[in-house]
């Protein structure tokens, strides 16, 4: 179990992909999910109306809520993701007024949201097998595949090195000009490399022993089903209602 | 510096996309010939280091803590053209699994922290290296304190331009859509300029040490390509030497990160200009008058630019020949 933090939130836990097998997204091809998502991320981002701006949060709390996720792990990995939507929103708020701010802070929660919940109702190397089945390119998808591998060991491994720090007495640097402070902290991550090297090649033994060519192409082929073309129209359906409206495109 | 979905304009997003497809077609073009299948999981082990040394927070004072970007450090070890893409896998783990950075604003992320950030990083220490770092290392060191200059140096402007170029690309969104995105060039501009500055200095410390670190216990682990077949070829060997290469770096990261900015320049007068008129003191007659002139229009200004840059990036080595010249001699 990694409890490591990724600048505040915590790693995907490697039982992680049991709230994917748990929730009905589970059962929808990665590909469906994708397009989807990603349409209605597209069109929210457009959103100046605060009307349409709420509309949309609305959709995206109420996909959140029908997915079967657990609230908890919706929450804290939005809480992971916050800093970044809050640095916006409040230095708009401040200079811009209440209402640009809210503006602000709702488009792009509906927006991560949306991006979370597609997250943890995939399974991880599905998503990245139907990336590839969308035509990323082929070296990019193999390399997100092994580098997500690796994250999972390399952050363990961190862990495990900032307990041993912690042990020898190490609390942290007091400051960007504490030289022993910034010593340390960047000879733990060198070790971090360095320990994971050996690895890499053990890995790629193991790979081309297993009969991987450079590309990690899915085994097996799925079929869209009527309800991926279900989940797509229905994401299509209200992307291009918001749209229409936000263009003010007259029928 | 992760840009969420909705803050940036849509055209600047989009502008954003243009330049990341831009710049991966052409390392995805010039990596078939570095990156080679047995080379992949040690590239993926690096990505996954520098995603993992993200997570180090380091003070910066005042409460705040700075973390590692990364991309100079992996162009470093690694070279460019695998940072570039193994950086884009990195966002792409942050984009899909975190929600740290938007997919609209995935191009200006990538853009700013996957390609600017590398280019620069390299470059810089690249162009320094053979300036500051002459002879050998002493012994128990990775490398002469000349070349941990430039690496820092590279580090610290590799955050600087990025940083800058986020700054741009969030005050043109202001700009261009009347206040509904992005925030405002009188915020954005100093205080992302402001912070990265002192962030750079951290990234630059912890860049030297990983690297004096890494290259010290194991300095060919993540050398990329080794047995690449050298080129020949006079055209070529002007490609493959590493001045015109870093240059190249750096013109690259330049000419995607400062365009933006144009839009503030002004067709008013400079402060010297200013207080000549204030005082009221006129230009006098003209003793030499210049057989130049840096154009009326876009382009004319652009190619008057690039004149510009190709006299003063020779003049300045004609004088460090000349200086290598009299060093020898002595």
């Amino acid at each position: 179990m990694i409890v490591a933090h990724v600048r505040g939130h915590h790693t995907r836990p490697e039982g992680l992909d049991e709230h994917a097998r748990a929730s009905w997204m589970g059962g929808l091809d990665a590909r469906a999910k994708i397009a989807g998502v990603v349409a209605f991320v597209v069109v929210t981002a457009l959103l100046t109306r605060t009307d349409l701006i709420v509309a949309s949060l609305l959709l995206s709390v109420s996909f959140a809520a029908m997915s079967q996720v657990p609230y908890r792990h919706l929450g804290s990995m939005y809480l992971g993701a916050l800093p970044f939507i809050l640095i916006a929103a409040v230095s708009v708020f401040l200079f811009a007024g209440v209402a640009r701010g809210f503006d602000m802070w709702a488009r792009t929660s509906s927006c991560v949201l949306a991006l979370l919940v597609l997250a943890s109702g995939t399974e991880t190397f599905e998503l990245f097998s139907g990336l590839r089945r969308l035509k990323a390119p082929k070296l990019v998808c193999t390399l997100l595949m092994l580098t997500y591998k690796y994250i999972l060991i390399l952050a363990d491994e961190l862990d495990r090195m900032r307990t041993a720090r912690r042990a020898r007495g190490f609390k942290g640097g007091r400051g960007i000009l504490d030289r022993r402070g910034l010593k340390v902290i960047s000879y733990t991550a060198g070790m971090v490399f360095v320990r994971s090297s050996d690895r890499a090649d053990r890995g790629y033994e193991g790979l081309r022993a297993r009969g991987f060519r450079s590309d990690m192409a899915p085994s097996r082929a799925t079929r869209l089903v009527a309800r991926d073309f279900a989940f797509i129209a229905w994401f299509a359906c209200v992307s291009a209602v918001l749209l229409v409206l936000q263009l003010e495109v007259v029928l | 510096m992760h840009i969420p979905d909705g803050l940036m304009d849509p055209a600047i997003a989009a502008l954003g996309w243009a330049q990341f497809v831009a710049v991966m077609a052409v390392a995805l073009y010039l990596s078939r010939s570095r990156i080679k299948d047995k080379d992949l999981p040690r590239i993926a082990v690096l990505a996954a280091g520098i995603f993992v040394a993200q997570m180090l927070n380091f003070p910066i004072g005042g409460g705040t803590t700075g973390h590692l970007i990364g991309g100079a450090l992996f162009a470093i070890l690694a070279g460019p053209v695998v940072a570039i893409i193994g950086m884009t896998v990195i966002l792409l783990i942050q984009a899909l699994m975190f929600g740290d950075g938007g997919l609209t604003a995935f191009g200006l992320n990538a853009v700013n922290m996957a390609v600017i950030a590398p280019l620069m990083g390299w470059g810089v220490h690249t162009m320094l290296r053979p300036l500051l770092s002459r002879g050998e290392a002493p012994s128990g060191k990775a490398f002469t304190a000349g070349e941990a200059i430039s690496i820092g140096a590279g580090a610290w402007a590799s955050v600087f331009v990025a940083a800058a170029a986020c700054a741009a690309q969030l005050a043109v969104s202001h700009a261009i859509s009347d206040g509904a995105f992005g925030i405002a060039a009188t915020i954005s501009i100093p205080a992302m300029l402001g912070y990265h500055a002192v962030i750079g200095v951290g990234e630059a410390i912890i860049t030297v040490g990983v690297a004096a670190y890494v290259l010290r216990v194991a300095p060919e682990m993540f050398k990329v390509a080794q047995g690449r077949t050298e080129r020949t070829g006079a055209l070529r060997t002007v490609f493959s030497s590493r001045i015109v290469q870093a240059t190249a770096a750096i013109m690259v990261a330049f000419a995607l990160a400062l365009p933006l900015y144009f839009i503030y320049s002004s067709e008013g007068a400079d402060g010297l200009e200013q207080t000549m008129e204030d005082a009221g003191v006129g230009e006098g007659e003209v003793l030499l008058s210049s057989p130049f002139s840096y154009g009326e229009t876009y382009f004319a200004a652009l190619f008057a630019g690039i004149l510009g840059f190709i006299a003063v990036a020779l003049l300045g080595l004609a004088i460090m020949k000349m200086i290598e010249v009299v060093r020898t001699a002595d």
